[in-house]
């Protein structure tokens, strides 16, 4: 029996105003997790004002008709809950969470900066200060530099190649106009699925109903993100990147990768495991403990609507060659192209990958995240039929997904070289 | 396997034990707590270093081994140090309960570590420095803890120095993890999990801090943008009676909910100085005091500015001391987010490793409630004025390489 069946699926229902909503009831401790998602990203941007959804993320804790700047900080702490937001290319989402007895206030704060948010110009122009230090923050941080260089190249002309964050340039594009007008065409009911988690049961509907029922557009259609398709990954010639920083070598890989509903996605979740998932995955043995070349490895793949990436990443150890491990990385890719995984590995990364699915969703706030992000850019069940095709996929399936996407046509292979290599 | 056999409730020599089952996914996390940390090390990086090498195999396998056994389960496996203990984490599925708890005992009593292993986790950890050394907040952190707690193993990385890793080897790893099972309580109120050497003596105190002397002192963190400023003092430990009240007043400078606090709302969301700002009053209070710590990171033409912004704020908190409403929404904000502490097997094991290993009831609710609820702002603002001295304050700036020094 599947992991996924001690998993009961969401309760999932569209409102009449248009939204959207998910109920999971887990009272495993008295705490509801809610978590509004807009399915409107970077990529639903125009390119010229990158950073524009990631903007508006910040500008919904700056005042709304109920709410005045930072009053939505303050009323959190006062209830001893807590929140964040987060924006990807595809979607755009905040969460709170709270005490089972005080977590309606969620309901008042999300109706209301959708309804009424204020993007007073002053505020505007404080925030655009505040994102720019941002920015500078990651443009300092080596692997966060090293992977807005990577994507860019590895997407080209994708509207995935932007980097949430924006540009300088771009972001002092960005004023009160732009903000009303994204705000306007994608805060809607219609575009939004509210997921709440946690010590809560069906009363919650009558709540939400209560909060969001008078919300406009009831004949909205859904909304759907920025005109991406699931497209196949980008292809072409090998690509390459390379900074000058710091004092240590890094190396980030860009490999092709399937959308998250395509069931090729799990296969080759599978196969980054059995490459760089652990201390006895094939890079870890092979570039950290045989040839002592790298510190560490990893491998990383994102859900995305859109074409997908996989990131391979390894740190080298300080003094060791970058030529030579990029020429075994390639090969272990080559060898794993041609010749999959053992039987063994196969067991051995599906176990890793059921036990950190069950890990990954230990807190309502876990359940409540990857629900919405499932309902609102996938489908409902998507978490559990992504956890089956884990347990269930044969070696053949995996095959398959490391000849597709391990041959070195579409990489993008980037470098953070300290700044007197040769 | 080691033989051992579990313990009979009451005798001495064998670890203390405790056990909570946890609603929820059906997930085990094992933690096994050894006190003494990098406080007790003689050679800087040897708790690091032996707290890493218990999960790199036991007298009855190998790393490998130990490794892909666990892998093959599913199990994930981590060894730990910190300044006041070292120890091991175990994280698996609940039906692998039986095997994680042998494999602790196991890996947590007869640790191989062998030369080969402790050379290259030490080198490992050398690389780890240099590629800390490329994070402009990690080099400015490491500074002001130097500037506040030097001579003490505080005030220098948990790694030591490039330097001193390569004088760790096999010996001082097995001496080390013989003294930490050895070691008896911390605090008298303490047993320690392995109680069977209680009567053999505390941990060695390391120096007391007393800090480089400096009032300010500048660190070049490279070719960046932004420079990074932290400032504080010390403050108290963990056992000072107004740590409580510390606590209410970290919340209240900025270490509540999203961006809440004084500090936050002055310099990010008033002036726009910083995309990360924070503070508390009693950061890391342990065996050592604590520290009031500011913390933020913005362009190097704003430094000035901002930190202004950072005096002035800590000046008005003990001219006007804060108001009652601040207080009030501390208060229900440090009460009321306790259920997030406890709500998942992992968070419990780390509580109730740390109970032990501090001599803490901190898995008593009604003890933990207590702390805070009879606090007012009297209490509040009498703790401020104790323990907050802007006069003496220390800052470390980190500076793009061209600016170092220029301030």
């Amino acid at each position: 029996m599947s992991v996924a069946a001690g998993w009961p699926p969401p309760d999932v229902r569209r409102l009449a105003g248009g939204l959207t909503v998910g109920l999971v009831e887990r009272r495993q401790a008295p705490v509801v997790s809610t978590v509004v998602c807009y399915r409107a990203g970077a990529a639903a941007e125009p390119a010229e004002l990158a950073g524009l959804a990631h903007f508006l993320e910040h500008m919904m804790f700056k005042g709304s008709a109920g709410y005045g700047p930072g009053e939505v900080d303050r009323v959190t702490q006062r209830l001893g809950g807590y929140n964040n937001a987060y924006t990807s290319h595809d979607a755009t989402l905040y969460q709170f969470s709270f005490a089972a007895d005080r977590w309606r206030e969620a309901l008042s704060i999300e109706a209301d900066r959708m309804a009424g948010l204020r993007l007073e110009a002053r505020q505007v122009e404080a925030e655009r200060e505040v994102i720019l230090e941002e920015l500078a923050m990651v443009e300092d941080d080596a692997w966060d530099a090293l992977e807005l260089a990577v994507l860019a190249e590895f997407y080209g002309d994708h509207p995935y190649a932007r980097p949430v964050i924006g540009r300088r340039a771009s972001l002092r594009r960005i004023g009160r106009e732009e903000l009303a007008h994204f705000h306007r065409r994608h805060y809607r009911p219609g575009g939004a699925v509210l997921v709440v988690a946690g010590d809560v049961g069906e009363e919650a509907f009558a709540a939400i109903e209560g909060c969001f029922g008078s919300a406009e557009s009831a004949a909205d259609e859904p909304v759907t993100g920025g005109g991406v398709t699931a497209d196949p990954a980008p292809r072409g010639p090998r690509r390459r990147v390379e900074l000058r920083r710091g004092e240590l070598a890094r190396l980030l890989v860009a490999l092709p990768a399937p959308p998250a509903v395509d069931p090729g996605y799990a296969a080759l979740r599978l196969v980054l495991t059995g490459l760089a998932g652990g201390r006895s995955s094939r890079l870890h043995s092979r570039l950290v403990e045989k040839h002592r070349l790298c510190s560490s490895v990893g491998a990383e793949i994102d859900e995305t609507v859109g074409p997908g990436v996989a990131l391979l990443a390894c740190e080298l150890l300080p003094g060791a060659s970058p030529a030579e491990v990029e020429r075994r990385l390639l090969a272990e890719l080559e060898r794993l192209a041609g010749d999959g995984l053992t039987a063994d590995e196969i067991a051995r990364a599906r176990r890793q990958l059921v036990a950190e699915w069950v890990f990954s969703r230990e807190t309502v706030g876990q359940e409540a995240m990857a629900t919405a992000t499932a309902v609102a850019l996938f489908e409902a069940e998507h978490e559990r039929r992504h956890l089956e095709r884990i347990e269930a996929c044969s070696p053949g399936q995996l095959g398959l997904a490391a000849a597709a996407h391990l041959d070195a046509g579409g990489l993008a292979i980037g470098w953070s070289l300290p700044e007197e290599t040769p | 396997m080691s033989g051992l056999r579990p313990p009979a409730p009451g005798t001495d020599g064998w670890p203390r034990v405790r056990c909570r089952r946890v609603e929820g996914p059906p997930v085990v996390a094992v933690r096994v707590a050894l006190p003494g940390g990098s406080r007790a090390e003689t050679v800087p990086g040897t708790a690091l270093v032996c707290g890493r090498a218990l999960v790199e195999g036991s007298r009855s396998r190998g790393w490998r081994q130990v490794f892909r056994e666990a892998e093959d389960r599913g199990v994930e496996l981590d060894g730990l140090a910190g300044y006041e203990g070292i120890g091991l984490a175990i994280d698996c599925l609940a039906s692998e309960l039986d095997r994680a708890l042998g494999w602790a005992a196991e890996l947590a009593l007869e640790p191989a570590l062998a030369p080969d292993r402790i050379g290259w986790l030490a080198e490992r950890a050398a690389a780890e420095l240099a590629a800390l050394a490329d994070q402009p907040a990690a080099l400015t952190g490491w500074a002001f803890l130097e500037q506040l707690y030097d001579p003490n193993p505080r005030g220098r990385p948990l790694q030591g120095s490039i330097q001193s890793l390569e004088r760790v080897g096999s010996d001082e790893c097995r001496e080390f993890h013989e003294s930490s099972l050895a070691r008896g309580p911390m605090r008298r109120r303490v047993e320690s999990l392995f109680g069977a050497a209680v009567e053999r003596g505390e941990a060695p105190s390391p120096p007391m801090p007393a800090g480089t002397g400096e009032r300010r002192r500048t660190v070049a963190v490279g070719r960046v943008d932004q420079a990074h400023l932290v400032a504080g003092h010390l403050t108290v430990g963990r056992d000072h009676p107004d740590l409580p009240a510390l606590e209410l007043l970290s919340v209240i400078l900025g270490a509540g909910a999203g961006l809440s606090g004084r500090i936050p709302e002055r310099v990010r969301e008033l002036d726009g100085l910083a995309y990360v700002a924070g503070a508390e009053a009693a950061a890391g209070a342990g065996l050592e005091p604590g520290r009031l710590e500011v913390y933020l990171a913005t362009s190097p033409g704003r430094l000035a500015r901002a930190e202004r912004a950072v005096r002035e704020e800590l000046v008005r908190l003990l001219d006007d001391g804060p108001s009652e409403e601040e207080v009030r929404s501390a208060r229900d904000y440090l009460l009321a987010s306790e259920p997030f502490r406890f709500e998942t097997a992992r968070q419990w094991s780390d509580l109730l490793a740390q109970a032990e290993l501090f001599g803490m009831p901190l898995d008593d609710m009604a003890w933990r409630r207590a702390r805070w609820q009879l606090l007012d702002r009297t209490a509040v603002a009498a703790a401020a004025r104790r323990h907050v001295r802007v006069g003496e304050l220390r800052f470390t700036l980190g500076l793009p390489a061209e600016g170092a020094g220029a301030i």
